[in-house]
């Protein structure tokens, strides 16, 4: 029994195939930067919402957001992906800028996947915000308040500034949550990192290659999720309140 | 304490009046679970999955449906309203029939969690030690096992486990694997790809809840005699892991929605149980909001039974319950 | 004429608790008016009332004979400043900054301006030095000293001090305290609700002694402290010295 069949050849099959995981991870990251993009701005209301909202407006975002956060994400994108009518946008043109070849992808896949993943992250998003909100003392919107800014112009002078600071752990947090979890538009067929990966080890040459594929497309995750927490740590600094210490 | 690393998978909070609600409905939903389960292996236990009988006869609920159908062509102006309620009672009644199936797939989720959160803990704790006390190299193992892991996707360790490493040869090695009650390869396959993940978000909980035990508690245990180790053992480790509570409840929640993708390395859990019956039917979008609606119940019964757990648990002082309003 | 602020009969309760009981007495510009008693005596809620961050029950509390329940709420606080016990610096904000949200939001005065103004404040309460410094980099005596800039610079009529000094450790209240004396010889009309007795014996111009929701007594300060009329009153200013 052979173990760990790592041959040359097949991390030559790697080699000569780089361009097909490229354009893989061209859809990973448009899908992640368009869901976290989503999240951020459906969820960050959807925060404020919880905190200072009142009535039914409030329990339909809570209760919508209980919905998102306890059905798994594979369930969420067929659900899209099968229950809402999508505008036929066909095959979307993606690439073709050097060195990359031009390909398409499916167009109602990308959007179904897309919203599935960006409001499940709003539903996370807005309880980073949440508890963003809620962690600074009254006595700062007391305080704006007493000096004869109106409610609203306290919540944006005084307590958003502050809450998006303190959500940056949190935005790390989903980043990587979100980067990871595109891989399961795999369900849809979306032609993402890991299903272009898929696409090549099932082909009759990549049989071989399996183990090198594999490992090359989370070595890709690896180092994005690596090089996007090291860059949000120094935002995160850069933009830290002095403490004096 | 709010975990920066963690998964952030809890559900929420919910009100008073609807928590109720909640148990209520979760009595029931796990009532008819467990029923189910025991009357498929004890009572009758050699039908196939596709014959077994719901407790409801979905007939009824058909014929229901078609009294409305008729209703709603001579109603006139609340025919809108008929028709949508009896397209309500259909899918109830598709829901119904499909419960079977999805039970046993929902017994294959259940123990997957189970097994991978358990398995997960044995090796989460000692690396969460070895993090926090161990020495410079095993600290630096410890580390590295836990940013590749949650560096990379889990669907794509499943496949480096179930396609790429001949992991499946060797399990079908083992005496008994796909007999009576042990399950078949693939099955372990997803145990093992569950646990190594589990493992490694696991150890994170438990390092920044031991981080959260007073310094001074070691320092005492040492000065009464106790090893470093004992000390940890007997004094750190029962402090810690009570803080870890809140933690661990999120990587259970988050093990009963991520044991989905073990679908797609070919095991017969909810979601590829709820995928067969839309192949079968053809009616895709009514079979995932049933999984759907299956997911959430196991989720939110689950959340209200840990937090009930850590209130059990609670020490005055220790730990997050009391601090929760 | 109308005096600078008037309460009349104000009644409030929080629940069963009735925290005011028929509040009523007045003061004029330039004064400066201490009110003591014990803890949960009303005190902090009395003002509170004032620039309605507490919305009273009953009765009325007048600014200039203008009722301040009919007043637009952001307008009548523009007119009234507070100083908190807990200062409630902005923390993301520079003392400087702290000082300029009021000027460019609500007195829409450009930001040049609004700069110069607040260095101005901060000037008068001693701390040129520290414009540019953050609120986690201050010292508790510090930070009142930008909550009371961050006040004065909306050129309130009135200053209403929520107990200025209690979060203070005991070598910074001095400093707090020259500042608010300062303001009072410029003629500054301060509502001050505190424990420090030295400081109401020295400058206020009337002391106001609140036990249990209503005025126990009033009067000038040598006239309470040293001659008070009811034993109450005695009682808690007995206490007080040992």
């Amino acid at each position: 029994m052979d173990i760990l069949p790592l041959q040359a050849g097949d991390w030559a099959f790697v080699g000569t195939n780089w361009w097909i995981l490229m354009q893989g991870l061209y859809v990973t990251v448009l899908l992640t930067v368009g869901s976290l993009l989503l999240g951020f701005l459906a969820g960050f209301p959807g925060g404020a919402i919880e905190v200072y909202g009142r009535g039914p407006l409030r329990s339909v975002v809570r209760g919508v957001g209980v919905l998102l956060r306890g059905t798994p994400i594979v369930v969420l994108i067929v659900l899209f992906f099968f229950g809402v009518q999508w505008p036929d946008i066909g095959a979307v043109p993606l690439g073709g800028l050097l060195p990359l070849p031009a390909f398409e992808i499916n167009g109602q896949a990308l959007l179904a996947s897309t919203a599935a993943l960006g409001l499940r992250s709003a539903a996370y998003q807005s309880q980073v915000f949440r508890g963003a909100i809620r962690s600074i003392d009254e006595g700062q919107l007391e305080a704006a308040r007493s000096v004869g800014l109106s409610k609203l112009e306290a919540v944006r002078h005084v307590v958003v500034p502050q809450a998006l600071r303190r959500s940056i752990p949190g935005f790390q947090n989903e980043f990587t949550i979100v980067l990871k979890d595109t891989s399961i538009a795999f369900a849809v067929g979306l032609a993402e990192l890991l299903t272009r990966g898929f696409e090549l080890f099932t082909q009759p040459a990549g049989q071989t290659a399996v183990v090198e594929i594999i490992l090359t497309v989370s070595a890709i995750y690896f180092v994005l999720t690596f090089l996007t927490n090291r860059t949000l740590d120094r935002v995160e600094n850069r933009f830290a309140i002095p403490t004096g210490e | 304490m709010t975990d920066r690393r963690g998964r952030g998978v809890d559900v929420g909070d919910l009100p008073g009046a609807r928590r109720l609600v909640l148990v209520g409905v979760g009595v029931l939903f796990w009532g008819w679970l467990l029923a189910r389960w025991l009357h498929d292996w004890v009572l009758a236990p050699d039908v196939n999955t596709s014959d077994r009988e719901p407790f409801v006869p979905p007939a009824r609920l058909e014929a229901v449906a078609e009294q409305l159908h008729d209703l709603a062509a001579g109603a006139g102006a609340a025919a809108g309203l008929l028709e949508w309620l009896a397209g309500g009672v259909e899918f109830a009644a598709f829901g119904v029939d499909s419960m079977p199936a999805l039970a046993a797939g929902a017994w294959i989720t259940v123990y997957l969690t189970v097994l991978s959160i358990l398995l997960g803990l044995m090796i989460a704790i000692p690396l969460a030690v070895a993090r926090t006390y161990g020495g410079p190299v095993l600290r630096w193992i410890a580390l590295s096992y836990t940013e590749l892991i949650r560096g990379t996707p889990l669907l794509a360790q499943l496949f480096v486990l179930y396609f790429g490493l001949p992991t499946t040869r060797y399990i079908r090695e083992f005496h008994g694997v796909g007999e009576g009650f042990v399950p078949y390869a693939a099955i372990w396959v997803a145990v093992i790809g569950f646990t190594i993940n589990s493992s490694a978000y696991q150890a994170e909980y438990i390092r920044s809840a031991l981080q959260s035990v007073d310094p001074g508690q070691l320092v005492a245990a040492r000065s009464v005699g106790l090893s470093r180790l004992e000390g940890i053992r007997y004094v750190v480790l029962p402090q810690g892991l009570r803080y870890a509570i809140p933690g661990w409840t999120n990587e259970l929640v988050y093990l009963v929605k991520y044991s989905s993708l073990a679908a797609f390395i070919t095991v017969p859990e909810l979601f590829r149980a709820a995928r067969n019956i839309g192949s079968d039917t053809f009616r895709v979008l009514d079979i995932y909001l049933v999984a759907a609606l299956f997911y959430l119940a196991l989720v939110l019964t689950l959340s209200v039974a840990m937090s009930r757990f850590e209130a059990a648990v609670a020490i005055p002082g220790v730990g997050s319950a009391s601090e929760r309003d | 004429m109308a005096r600078l602020l008037e309460f009349d009969d104000v009644h409030q309760a929080f629940g069963d608790e009735n925290v005011l009981r028929g509040i009523s007495f007045g003061m004029d510009r330039t004064d400066v008016e201490v009110v003591i008693g014990p803890s949960g005596s009303g005190k902090s809620t009395l003002l509170r009332c004032v620039n309605r961050l507490t919305e009273f029950d009953a009765g009325d509390i007048r600014l200039n004979g203008e009722s301040v329940t009919a007043m637009d709420v952001d307008a009548l606080r523009r007119r009234v400043g507070m100083v908190f016990q807990g200062f409630n610096l902005f923390a993301h904000r520079t003392g400087r900054g702290n000082v300029t949200l009021g000027l460019t939001e609500v007195r829409d005065i450009p930001s040049g301006e609004a700069r110069r103004i607040a260095d101005e404040n901060l000037a008068r309460v001693g701390l040129s030095g520290q414009a540019d410094s953050y609120p986690a980099e201050l010292s508790g005596g510090q930070k009142q000293r930008v909550g009371i800039a961050r006040a004065l610079a909306m050129e309130p009529e009135l200053l209403l001090f929520d107990e200025p000094t209690s979060a203070l450790d005991p070598e910074l209240i001095g400093e707090v305290l020259e500042v608010m004396r300062d303001l009072a010889e410029e003629g500054m009309t301060m509502l001050v609700v505190s424990h420090e007795m030295g400081f109401a014996r020295s400058v206020a111009d009337t002391v106001t002694f609140l036990d249990d929701g209503i005025v126990a007594e009033r009067g000038p300060p040598e006239q309470l402290f040293e001659h008070p009329e009811r034993d109450r009153t005695r009682e808690f200013l007995g206490e007080l010295d040992t």
